[in-house]
């Protein structure tokens, strides 16, 4: 098993502040592993430090085996970076802005030409190669965006946030993208605040919060672990009280709640975070198991929910 | 990949049509208006008309009148009354006029306004002094040997003959608006930071000096064009001359386009946001051209300003291309104050660039 990427007790400080404490993780070639978490959660600053963007307060970065801190350039070689942000020439077309990322990685002549023409077509973009990129729609800025990473056909792919705002069309054409490039061997960490397309995407899932890495496993593994029973509560009551009444279970157990539905997954016995709802002046109407997934996974491990923070 | 940068950034600046405006139309437009205000250079040959009057067949007033046509640069405007000459004057119809009595006890009256600045009026006042003092001395001053003889001294070039105000309003305005690059510079970083694509850059295998070269030798050569088309044009359309070296001129204006990057390289490095660089930035750009004597001659200002304009690299600048462009003869050696002064000034800009850059801002 080799691998890809070595995180070892990596960790950002800005002055007094910890953003990252300290993160080991392993991420082997061939696999795609989502990176889930809330904002300020830490992400960004994890990849950004995986990615030589930032420097590391403490720790070590491998990329393929090589470390990043002694020999940057051929560890970065290695490595294709897709921001979140569109990070592109929008007075550029398509062409010159992929002629300049690709220079970056010391492509030039005709590999270069070859490679733009094959980045293009990977993302569906073609025959709009000439044109000026302010001109596309958001999704095709977020196709040529990946296309920059592709270019000089790295060997690990970082995809920060590669969906947001973008129509289902781009998306599903990004999904597609990213499903090829795996089955061509290519390593993809993937961060994205949708549990659906992690689920749909990755082999294994990193959670972060507060700076650490909380858990990783497979979907499956993830779920069985730490996903519990979830739990829908229908509630009656004054707004006051229901108020009062997810504070009460916030005691027991993780809770989400929307208007005056609780979805719950109870630590130590629902009997008893039952009697605390109750206790503040609501009745509950309907109580209903639900099917535990990556969501309520991820509730129970960081007590929060995904899109709420996205 | 230093090249490529060059063909992006140049492709970038050709679509940007309010970068192209400031580096290159604006300039030509205050180089004609300035040029046009201040029209001492070919015109300096164009006598000054004077208003006169003196009482008919009065032997002293014409005399007087002879004398002032006869001195260069002035030519009487006879009027018909002493009060004409003086509503010509308050009218500023002319600079100055000249009242002569028939009674040769009175004084000739100089008809000037005495609240106008010392240095237009003192010149135009010790002149027509001279003149008068001229036609009435007994003894004709032509005959006695010369009191007085105008030389240059060694170690100044003479300078060109029938210069026009572009020769001074050209440079003027291309050291003005040739520091306005370091806008661009310090406005391409932060795009760069706001877009996400210094993120890219950082990621790639590139050394970190080298993403910043990658930034500023594009600029350095876009300077370099600003340059050139300015002083093309002064040359080409307003007869602009170089009298003195055109290596020297061209170290100079080599030198000026560093001095503007780096900084351009110490803006970005201070500023966050293209509001503080287009309002702060610009500010002091334009403080430090005027100090520098960019929109009025060091050369007029007082002392105290004359030497203020030194602190900054537009005084250098300014100092070297005045000897370049009207002494003749003036040589890289005569202008390596200018040539050394600014590129101290870009060391110590890109020192200080480079050391408050934050790469991972």
């Amino acid at each position: 098993m080799t691998v890809a990427l070595a995180l070892r007790g990596l960790g950002k400080d800005y002055g007094a502040r910890t953003a990252v404490g300290t993160v080991d993780l392993d991420v082997v070639r061939g696999e795609c592993l989502g990176l889930l978490g809330p904002n300020g959660a830490g992400k960004t600053t994890t990849i950004s430090m995986a990615c030589g963007v930032i420097t590391p307060s403490r720790g070590t970065v491998a990329i393929g085996g090589i470390d990043l801190a002694r020999e940057p350039y051929a560890a970065k070689a290695k490595l294709g970076l897709v921001p979140q942000a569109l990070a592109l020439y929008e007075d550029l077309s398509a062409t010159q802005n992929l002629r300049f990322f690709g220079a970056l990685y010391g492509l030039g002549g005709a590999a270069l030409a070859t490679r733009i023409d094959w980045a293009l077509g990977v993302v569906g973009l073609r025959d709009r190669a000439v044109e000026q990129v302010k001109r596309y729609s958001g999704g095709m800025k977020r196709r040529l965006n990946l296309a920059a990473g592709l270019l000089h056909e790295p060997e690990l792919l970082v995809l920060d946030e590669p969906t947001v705002g973008v129509d289902p069309q781009s998306r599903n054409h990004i999904f597609e993208t990213v499903r090829a490039l795996r089955s061509d061997g290519m390593t993809v960490i993937y961060t994205s605040h949708y549990m659906e397309e992690v689920q749909a995407l990755c082999d294994r899932v990193a959670i972060m919060d507060g700076g650490a890495i909380v858990a990783t496993g497979s979907v499956r593994e993830l779920i069985a672990t730490h996903a519990g029973k979830g739990i829908e509560l229908g509630l009656a009551g004054p707004t006051e009280a229901l108020d009062a009444a997810t504070a009460a279970a916030a005691a027991h157990g993780s809770v989400e709640r929307e208007g005056s539905v609780l979805r719950v997954i109870p630590t130590a016995g629902l009997a008893a975070m039952i009697a605390s709802i109750e206790g503040a002046g609501v009745t509950i109407a309907r109580i209903e198991s639900h099917e535990a997934n990556l969501e309520t996974a991820f509730l129970a491990l960081t007590g929060k929910t995904l899109r709420d923070d996205s | 990949m230093i090249g490529a940068a060059i063909r992006k950034d140049l492709w970038l600046l050709l679509r940007d049509r309010g970068a192209l405006i400031s580096l290159f139309l604006l300039p030509i437009i205050f180089i004609v208006a300035f040029g046009s205000m201040f029209s001492f250079g070919a015109d300096r040959d164009r006598p000054r008309p004077i208003a006169v009057w003196h009482a008919p067949d009065d032997s002293r007033g014409e005399a007087i009148t002879r004398a002032l046509a006869d001195t260069p640069g002035f030519t009487p405007q006879p009027a018909p009354s002493a009060d004409e000459v003086r509503r010509r004057v308050a009218n500023e119809d002319v600079g100055a006029g000249l009242v002569i009595p028939a009674d040769r006890a009175q004084p000739v009256e100089l008809s000037i306004d005495l609240g106008a600045p010392a240095q237009v009026r003192g010149p135009l006042q010790g002149a027509l002094s001279g003149v008068v003092m001229r036609a009435l001395s007994p003894v004709p001053l032509t005959a006695l040997p010369p009191m007085i003889e105008a030389q240059t001294p060694p170690g100044i070039a003479k300078p060109l003959a029938n210069i026009s105000a572009f020769q001074v309003t050209v440079p003027g305005n291309a050291v003005l608006f040739g520091f306005f690059i370091a806008l661009t510079v310090a406005m391409a970083f932060v795009n760069e930071r706001k877009t996400g694509t210094w993120r890219r850059l950082l990621a790639a295998p590139v050394p970190r000096w080298k993403a910043l070269l990658a930034t500023l030798v594009p600029y350095y050569l876009v300077g370099v064009t600003q340059l050139v088309f300015l002083f093309g044009i002064g040359i080409a359309a307003f007869g602009m001359q170089i009298a003195g070296s055109i290596p020297a001129f061209v170290v100079l204006s080599l030198a000026l386009v560093l001095c503007a990057v780096s900084l351009g390289l110490l803006m970005a490095a201070i500023a966050r946001t293209e509001k503080q660089l287009g309002g702060i930035g610009s500010v002091v750009l334009l403080v430090m051209g005027m100090l520098g004597g960019c929109m009025f001659p060091r050369l007029l200002m007082p002392p105290f300003m004359k030497t203020l304009g030194l602190g900054v690299p537009h005084g250098w600048a300014l100092d070297g291309y005045y000897d370049v462009l009207v002494r003749e003869g003036t040589t890289l050696a005569d202008i390596a104050p200018s040539v050394f002064a600014l590129l101290a000034f870009a060391i110590g800009f890109a020192g200080l660039g480079i050391a408050l850059f934050r790469f991972e801002r």
